[in-house]
């Protein structure tokens, strides 16, 4: 879409469980060494009640794009869930979240999986449709609650949150996009067999590989087709699966360290797959100047990286008081231990 | 010419980085190795060859092929050349070394081709020291998942009591092998570390942590063994002067645990058979585990027993490559990677690290001590 520049950001809703479990807890129980821990900079993670679902915590966050859009919901045209925790294999969880916040019937509706980055790409999509004028706005939801096989090293950061975005024309926007840009190929570094309830990794295979080659051959098409350098960009958001990663593949592009610690959430709440960089990007969105310009590169496993170079308007400061912001809900928890995770996260098998 | 007075040289010897080849099979590996050997020879120098013998550990249990050194000949166009797979556990290298030697000296062969291959990328670290347990008694031992990182840790244990070390003073070895391994253009490894960072690193098995132990890797070396000396175009060139075998009982079997009773075994032949002087040798010692590094140089007399880790900063010719902790151990390559290295440094060099000495030593073992090789080269000019 580089050139024909006419879609934009019209607002974000975010929402992340109030319930907390300390890495170090979990670390404890399953004889994992502390310094892996420390090594992964992340703190807690959040986690989702026993009755919540990508559907609830997707339908939250939607709610509060809504909110905070002021739009009429008859005029959303589509609505994308990306997830790679639905709760129906199959039969669609984006009509859950649709018809429960009242969309109209015409529209688009589907689920989207390309494990942590499919909401990504259904920005990718929705920018296509309003730019094309087929519709006018698109809701686009991430939500997830990740899985981990408990005592796999995933399970330390594995954690519940979404975010959700309405895609709408630039000049309604908050903020426009400059420009976009998808890297995919066939790298099988994490994966769930149909069936299986938790899934596998490689271990190392997801780091150069996966996330680093993906993020970084993404993020440098983008900036050589808009013709930035990181120094053009004030802030810069990455897919957080942990708390390195985004640090260490900042450096290697050449972000400092101060673009990026702002949109860095996970550390508090752990990785929360489809929501991870949408979560940063709706934090940097509350404290963002207009005219600021921001990177957002998100990841999914097997592989794919969208990058997207957003530039804020100012219309932001409207509207970023009309919902909750994602520090409120940094902010707003209660601890658990590893008892009521495992009831909450449904990992003992009751029959 | 006699059997007897066969002499058996070093044509050519060739190496990967070791490293994790995500995007190359085992095959691209193999290939890469032997293409720059037969680069290096004249024209169809490969032509000449006798015999293929691979030394793989892994390839059933990791690569779900039996039979590897038979898809190897075929993938590298050099049927209908025999083929032969080596395996010996980790010794597996030296073991197909011998075996070619054997082949050569005995007459029945004038050149052979050893490739040591290992692939274990593939899979994730959980499975890769599943199939390493097997390298002990499957129904003793590994059965109750009794692994070979346990027995080093028991090692190591057991020398820092008797000879009342602290854990940092046994850091020393990890310390030494990753300075050593920056100069290898071959290494996995080839960053320095501190004795803090040893001690503070992941505990594997206490006492041992991750930074006394090898690095999983893939690697393939390639070396060509032959009695005809028009293969030969350096000036400086090597000889094999002899090879040794020996096997030993499993440690709960053993009186003294700190020996290594094949590894002696083998170190007395050298000296009374070989007249080796190590003062005037390039060694490369299977060093998996750091504790294992202390013993061997031990079990050689380079030291008194319980001495080792106060010598290792004036050790200036044992592993020169980093061994297996800094260069790495892709299992059943690692012999073919010492005597490759070996050569490399008695001749043209490995990056820039040479030696003007006589003699090079490559010792290998698998586990700890239960099949033991030692490959014995001069060097001539």
């Amino acid at each position: 879409m580089v050139g024909g520049v006419s879609v934009g950001i019209i607002s974000w809703g975010a929402y992340i469980p109030r319930f907390r479990i300390k890495v170090s807890d979990i670390a404890r129980l399953w004889g994992f060494d502390q310094l892996l821990v420390k090594s992964l900079n992340i703190e807690e993670k959040a986690v989702a009640n026993v009755d919540e679902d990508a559907t609830t915590m997707g339908w939250y966050a939607a709610r509060s794009a809504i909110m905070r859009a002021g739009i009429n919901v008859g005029e959303l045209g589509a609505i994308f869930l990306g997830t790679e925790s639905k709760p129906y294999a199959v039969k669609p969880s984006a009509t859950i979240i649709g018809d429960a916040l009242g969309l109209p019937n015409k529209k688009l509706a589907s689920d989207m999986e390309f494990a942590c980055r499919a909401a990504g790409e259904g920005i990718r999509i929705s920018i296509g449709l309003v730019s094309s004028g087929m519709i006018k706005y698109s809701l686009v939801v991430g939500s997830d609650t990740a899985q981990a096989n408990p005592g796999d090293v995933l399970e330390l950061t594995a954690a519940s949150g979404a975010a959700a975005y309405i895609i709408g024309p630039k000049d309604e926007g908050v903020a426009y996009f400059e420009g976009s840009y998808t890297y995919t190929s066939d790298t099988p570094d994490f994966w769930r067999r149909d069936g299986s309830p938790y899934p596998l990794h490689g271990e190392v295979f997801t780091d150069e590989p996966a996330y680093f080659n993906h993020i970084v051959n993404s993020v440098k098409g983008l900036m050589s087709e808009l013709g930035l350098r990181p120094e053009d960009f004030d802030y810069a958001i990455f897919h957080q699966p942990n708390g390195r990663f985004p640090l260490r593949v900042g450096a290697e592009l050449g972000f400092p360290k101060d673009k990026i610690l702002p949109g860095l959430v996970n550390p508090w709440i752990g990785n929360t797959y489809n929501a991870s960089a949408l979560l940063g990007l709706a934090k940097v969105l509350e404290e963002a100047k207009p005219g600021q310009r921001i990177l957002l590169a998100t990841f999914g496993s097997g592989a794919g990286s969208d990058s997207f170079s957003i530039v804020t308007t100012d219309k932001l400061l409207t509207r970023v008081n009309n919902a909750l912001k994602v520090t409120d809900m940094l902010n707003n928890k209660i601890y658990i231990g590893y008892d009521a995770y495992a009831k909450y996260r449904k990992l003992l098998e009751r029959i | 010419m006699s059997m007897a007075c066969r002499k058996v040289y070093i044509a050519s010897a060739s190496m990967i980085r070791v490293s994790r080849y995500f995007t190359k099979s085992y095959k691209e590996l193999a290939f890469d190795v032997v293409d720059e050997i037969s680069r290096n020879l004249s024209n169809d120098g490969l032509n000449n060859i006798d015999y293929v013998i691979v030394s793989n550990v892994f390839s059933d249990s990791m690569l779900d092929q039996l039979d590897i050194s038979t898809i190897l000949t075929q993938e590298l166009g050099l049927t209908p050349k025999p083929a032969l797979r080596i395996e010996t556990g980790e010794s597996s290298g030296l073991a197909a070394i011998a075996h070619a030697y054997a082949l050569i000296k005995s007459g029945l062969a004038s050149s052979v081709l050893v490739i040591g291959v290992e692939k274990s990328s593939e899979y994730p670290t959980t499975a890769i020291n599943k199939h390493l347990t097997k390298l002990l008694d499957y129904e003793v031992e590994s059965i109750y998942d009794f692994a070979l990182v346990n027995e080093a840790a028991f090692l190591m244990k057991e020398y820092m009591e008797r000879y009342r070390y602290s854990r940092e003073d046994l850091s020393s070895w990890s310390v030494k092998m990753h300075s050593n391994a920056v100069r290898n253009p071959y290494a996995q490894l080839k960053f320095t570390v501190t004795k803090e960072q040893v001690v503070n690193s992941q505990v594997l098995s206490d006492p041992l942590r991750l930074l006394d132990s090898f690095p999983i890797g893939d690697g393939a070396a390639a070396i060509l063994l032959t009695s005809n000396d028009g293969l030969i175009s350096n000036s400086d060139y090597v000889e094999i002067e002899a090879v040794f075998q020996a096997t030993a009982l499993p440690l709960n079997l053993r009186d003294n645990i700190l020996e290594l009773p094949a590894t002696k075994l083998l170190f007395s032949r050298l000296v009374k058979e070989c007249k080796v002087d190590i003062n005037d040798a390039v060694l490369e010692i299977h060093d998996s585990y750091s504790i294992l590094g202390y013993l061997i140089i031990e079990e050689l007399g380079l030291v008194r027993r319980g001495k080792a880790p106060e010598v290792i900063n004036d050790l200036n010719n044992v592993n020169l490559s980093g061994g297996l902790k800094a260069r790495g151990h892709p299992i059943g390559a690692t012999g073919v990677y010492q005597v490759a290295e070996i050569f490399k440094i008695l001749t043209e060099g490995l990056g820039d690290v040479r030696r003007n000495v006589t003699w090079g030593l490559a010792h290998s073992m698998s586990a700890l001590d239960l099949n033991s090789a030692v490959v014995v080269v001069r060097r001539c000019r």
